[in-house]
């Protein structure tokens, strides 16, 4: 065992003692008696009236509570919280901006004819579990994040297996994701505007972001497809969400795999000062 | 025999997220290496999700089953709601920790990005040799 | 006898005992593909703690995002950044 210095010794005393603090006020009860008895009242309210028709006024026509929350009963989080995803993958491409979109100096072959025969198979069988992970949000456990990362692990794999020189010269560049993200984005910000449109068809008063029939508006998005309940806006916000996230992390990915030689361009100068 | 068992699983569990949230913090503050800060900073984070939802762990009475807060029956009397009210978890904390974690994910990729425009600057990522670097290079600036 | 819920209390105990090694290694180890691999061990009892929890939209999201993302962008990094950590 290496020598143990004295700063070793304080550290771990130092830890010891932040737990004891911590545990003290939990046992003595401050997080009310364990494990919890009884649930909120608020909880209670957003159950009995996601999927309630005795009481159209407030439902939301998805039987899973989860999705309900995250996009129709605080649906401003989650439009920032995509706002900031945004803002985080432009931040990281900014930093390479001369040399985005050109094609790599180093060539490479992939992996050998076994790996890519039995990967192109099962690409499509990850597309297609991505797929229904985000087309069943509003029904199933899912929706457009988590299906959205299900899906992006297939362009992911697809770089790594088929070499990096294969893929800049198909389609799957850095202009197309970049359209695909954008347009989706748009469509976000977009529908929750279009209740304002039924203005001009002859209802008297709508809300923006408005999902069903509220008490004083008779405005409504379709609530069922077929014979499954749809959930009027989630279904759309599902679809574009993980059109979004998919575009997002093959973008980030494409971006950190370039090679030394070309990543070295993008600081040329930066020591002089520009 | 069950109540008890319960309540000192349930505290052996609070106990321990408590420790792994103390360590981190030691892992942040007192390595050098850049890499292992990032990685000391996702364990943190994962960590508090966790407490967050098994705070939102609420309901539990001894003798019925919980089942989570997706309703199965798509035209459901009044007495299944009534059911499905008496048995679900509390769906807020997960709406509000799927946010944190899609948040989390973007901050941890914008840092991993700006660690590698920092070794191509400077050629190492220890924090130490980092900092004599700079100090060079400001007694150079201001000499 | 054990009941279901006695079951799930005692599982819910032992990955969270399970995962305070898992942690320690990862900040303690010099190896930093190592650390990323205790990290992704940790991640796992993390995920197996939320199933249990009754949280099934969040084991999805975190299973793809910190066993799997996470992962290949720290591996990537250390490829180019340097593999040991010096003291």
């Amino acid at each position: 065992m290496r020598n143990i210095k004295a700063r070793d010794i304080i550290f771990i005393a130092l830890i010891i003692l932040a737990v004891v603090v911590l545990a003290l006020p939990t046992l003595l009860g401050s997080l009310g008696p364990l494990p919890p008895t009884n649930i909120r009242s608020i909880a209670i309210n957003y159950l009995n009236a996601t999927y309630n028709q005795l009481n159209p006024g407030l439902w939301t026509s998805s039987p899973e509570a989860v999705a309900a929350i995250v996009w129709d009963y605080r649906g401003l989080d989650t439009l920032f919280e995509t706002a900031v995803f945004y803002s985080a993958i432009i931040a990281a491409l900014v930093l390479y901006r001369d040399i985005l979109g050109e094609k790599d100096v180093l060539k490479g072959r992939g992996l050998s004819i076994v790996v890519q025969r039995a990967t192109a198979i099962s690409m499509v069988g990850i597309l297609v579990v991505g797929a229904a992970t985000i087309l069943h949000g509003q029904l199933t456990p899912g929706g457009g994040f988590q299906g959205g990362a299900i899906a992006a692990v297939a362009p992911v794999i697809a770089i790594v297996v088929f070499s990096r020189f294969l893929i800049d010269r198909s389609r799957l560049s850095y202009k197309h994701l970049l359209l695909v993200r954008n347009i989706a984005l748009a469509c976000i910000a977009l529908i929750p505007l279009i209740p304002i449109i039924s203005l001009a068809i002859g209802y008297s008063q709508v809300f923006i972001f408005q999902n069903q029939v509220k008490a004083v508006s008779n405005f409504t998005f379709p609530q069922i497809i077929i014979d499954v309940p749809m959930g009027g806006t989630i279904w759309f916000f599902n679809l574009f969400e993980g059109l979004a996230v998919v575009s997002a992390f093959s973008l980030a990915v494409i971006v950190i795999f370039y090679s030394e030689e070309m990543s070295r361009k993008a600081i040329e100068g930066e020591d002089i000062g520009f | 025999m069950g109540s008890e068992l319960h309540i000192a699983m349930y505290i052996t569990v609070i106990i321990s997220l408590y420790i792994n949230i103390a360590v981190c913090i030691y892992g942040i503050i007192s390595k050098p290496n850049l890499v292992k800060k990032l990685i000391s900073l996702t364990i943190l984070q994962d960590s508090i999700n966790v407490f967050l939802i098994l705070i939102g762990y609420r309901l539990w009475r001894p003798g019925i089953i919980l089942q989570p807060p997706i309703l199965l029956d798509w035209s459901p009397t009044s007495e299944a709601l009534k059911q499905f009210l008496e048995r679900a978890v509390d769906p807020l904390p997960q709406a509000l920790v799927l946010t944190a974690i899609v948040i989390g994910l973007a901050v941890n990729i914008f840092l991993a990005t700006t660690i590698l425009h920092v070794y191509r600057h400077f050629k190492t990522v220890d924090m130490d040799e980092i900092g004599m670097l700079k100090r060079v290079v400001i007694v150079e600036e201001t000499a | 006898m054990l009941t279901l819920a006695d079951l799930v209390f005692i599982m819910l105990g032992i990955s969270a005992l399970v995962s305070i090694p898992a942690t320690i290694l990862a900040i303690i180890s010099r190896d930093l593909i190592k650390a990323v691999i205790f990290s992704a061990l940790q991640s796992t009892f993390y995920a197996l703690m939320f199933y249990l929890l009754m949280a099934p939209d969040i084991v999805l999201v975190y299973i793809a995002v910190s066993i799997g993302f996470m992962s290949m962008i720290l591996i990537l990094l250390i490829k180019k950044v340097g593999r040991y950590e010096k003291y």
